[in-house]
């Protein structure tokens, strides 16, 4: 009776606080595909590369934000400028609104626009999962938290074939299996 | 329970109260003595070594933000660039291309022969467990080759790097 009870509860809150973290589970699953495989892609932006060559003359010694601006009128991004300087004594990178940049080799006349945009939703979530402040940090601490409740309680919720000693303890044993294998193989 | 909240609202209301004039003027003794040096991003490689582990402001572009949680950026100008790092806070990549005043005390980091040897050790264990490919393995003995060709030729027995750990910033643009 006392079991029946306790397993009552389990499910009910199982149920309840799995419900209340589905948002921040979609969060930290989405972010944690994106930054797993930050080699192959930039999660937070969609990169566009557009090369160009311009005739147009800029000087370090008298390179005022103007000559700059009238480079970039070519291209229509005159609105987006926001600061450049040398790298080098022959090259220029200007800085655009939204993290796009422009690189050029003043002796050549070859440049390139690297256009940034902000992926939707990916941006976001990957925000939130570096921590931006503390008051998401105890948020996610307490989701972690709820992560462990929902682990051990999903012992007691069902019982039977179907339940931790039957079927559902194969399911455990290779969830906890399978990382081992992994870490033993990476140390 | 009304004398604990009445304690309670006491307590806060103490503690929130405003700064008497004395201590204003304390305050504002104690930052105008204690005034934040400024360096040029030109001068900071040769004169942060004075000013380890104190304050300096340094302005530049910040020309980069480490994707990996935003914890360090690369601050530029023409004549060079310094690495701002941070452990509490993280930096919005939104201030790539703003130029800023950044305020951070000097850290210094040597690179001396135990450094090299130490490299050099990580660098061949590296690359026999496959986790390197020839290119970068070559690529870091140069490194480490010119770390010790810098220190001969300098007559020195390590090489200093300085960064910023930062405590505050201004945006420029918001100044004038």
């Amino acid at each position: 009776m006392k079991m029946k009870k306790l397993r009552y509860w389990f499910r009910v809150l199982h149920r309840d606080i799995g419900y209340f973290f589905i948002g921040s589970s979609l969060i930290y699953g989405l972010s944690g595909i994106a930054l797993n495989h930050l080699k192959d892609w930039n999660p937070n932006y969609s990169v566009e590369l557009i090369s160009f060559d311009t005739d147009l003359q800029i000087d370090k010694q008298d390179s005022s934000s103007t000559s700059v601006v009238g480079l970039l009128t070519e291209y229509g991004l005159e609105d987006d400028y926001k600061k450049h300087y040398f790298p080098k004594d022959s090259v220029l990178k200007v800085f655009l609104k939204g993290g796009s940049t422009v690189m050029l080799d003043l002796k050549s006349g070859y440049g390139e626009i690297e256009l940034l945009k902000k992926r939707p939703i990916f941006y976001e979530v990957n925000f939130l999962h570096y921590n931006p402040n503390a008051w998401w940090m105890w948020f996610s601490d307490l989701f972690a938290v709820a992560l462990i409740f929902l682990a051990v309680s999903s012992f007691f919720i069902v019982k039977g074939r179907h339940g931790a000693v039957g079927k559902g303890g194969i399911y455990i044993a290779l969830g906890i299996i399978i990382p081992l294998i992994m870490l033993f193989l990476s140390l | 329970m009304k004398n604990i909240l009445f304690l309670l609202a006491a307590f806060w209301l103490i503690s929130c109260s405003p700064k008497s004039d004395m201590e204003q003027n304390k305050e504002l003794i104690i930052s105008e003595t204690t005034e934040v040096p400024i360096l040029t991003i030109a001068e900071f490689d040769t004169k942060a070594g004075d000013f380890v582990n104190k304050e300096v402001k340094v302005r530049g572009i910040v020309d980069h933000v480490c994707k990996h949680g935003g914890k360090k950026l690369l601050l530029v100008n023409d004549d060079g660039d310094i690495h701002v790092t941070t452990d509490d806070d993280r930096f919005s990549d939104e201030l790539i291309g703003e130029e800023i005043l950044v305020s951070g005390i000097v850290e210094e980091f040597r690179v001396d022969e135990e450094y090299c040897m130490q490299m050099e050790e990580d660098n061949i264990k590296n690359h026999s467990e496959g986790q390197t490919d020839d290119e970068l393995f070559k690529k870091k003995k140069h490194s480490i080759q010119a770390y010790r060709d810098s220190m001969s030729a300098a007559g020195v027995d390590h090489l200093s790097y300085y960064s910023l750990v930062y405590v505050s910033m201004e945006l420029e643009d918001e100044q004038e």
